[in-house]
């Protein structure tokens, strides 16, 4: 048993509707083999160092799963038959980096929403507001409608900062590198 | 003056050490970026002042974040 992160790349090419889909299709090479989906973290859209295939731009996602080495092989196979994900790797780490991922979105999923609610009291807040002007006989002063605040959005993506392996580890647990990766190291030359 | 025969007095420190950083993450990569060339090159230790076991993660780390288009790969 072992605790995996991958982390994906879907095509810009693929609607944000089209990433629960392939999110879904991976838990299930994941769950296949026994394997279990702790966590998803969506990483955003960003930009690419170097094109990939064509592309400039893509949606990173981690996801963090623990179960056994065969469950890899099933993942890898999902990758390779679709189109969706234009790269990927899958690197084992420490169980404490694990959790700290599970905390991480816990706590983003706690800020999202605290978000939500503090936008909808926001505007539970302008509809009292609004009535209280039109309860107002005055017809003078007819206050412009404000406009609506700005709820602030929650920051930009929250990187998983500082996921530390435990003390005392001796080189970090190998690292699996697959097919992307392999590609990749050519170019490294 | 004090002169130094043409070397740099001064005292490099491991970055990651100071921070108490236990392992280079890859997805850390804003951070990585400063211990590349602008060619995209690792910068040497003598110059990063990173420790050996530091270095040695942050090298690992750069190749992994360049796998995953967060860091170029050396441009020639
Ligand atoms: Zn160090």
């Amino acid at each position: 048993m072992g605790y995996y992160e991958i982390m994906l790349i879907i095509s810009p090419e693929v609607e944000t509707d089209g990433h629960q889909e392939v999110l879904n299709d991976l838990k299930t090479a994941i769950t296949k083999e026994g394997g279990v989906v702790s966590t998803v973290l969506d990483w955003r859209k960003r930009r690419l160092a170097y094109e990939i295939s064509k592309h400039k731009e893509g949606y990173y996602y981690l996801v963090y799963f623990s179960g056994h080495g065969t469950v890899i092989p099933e993942v890898e196979h999902y990758f390779r038959v679709t189109d969706a994900v234009i790269r990927y790797m899958i690197v084992s780490v420490e169980e404490k980096e694990f959790n700290a991922a599970a905390e991480k979105a816990a706590e983003a999923a706690a800020a999202a929403a605290a978000q939500a609610e503090k936008q909808e009291q926001a505007e539970l807040e302008k509809a009292d507001e609004a009535t209280v002007i039109e309860e107002s006989e005055e017809p003078e002063e007819v206050e412009e409608p404000e406009e609506p605040e700005e709820v602030e959005e929650p920051e930009e993506p929250k990187e998983p900062e500082e996921v530390e392996e435990p003390v005392a580890a001796e080189e970090p647990a190998e690292t699996v590198e697959v097919d992307a990766a392999q590609e990749a190291e050519k170019k490294d030359e | 003056m004090r002169r130094d025969r043409g070397r740099k007095p001064k005292k490099k420190i491991c970055s990651y050490c100071v921070d108490k950083i236990e392992s280079v993450d890859y997805k850390q990569y804003e951070k990585l970026k400063r211990f590349v060339t602008e060619r995209g090159k690792v910068l040497p230790r003598r110059i990063s002042g990173n420790c050996a076991r530091h270095q040695r993660q942050l090298t690992r780390a750069i190749k992994k974040a360049r796998i995953m288009a967060l860091l170029p790969f050396t441009s020639e």
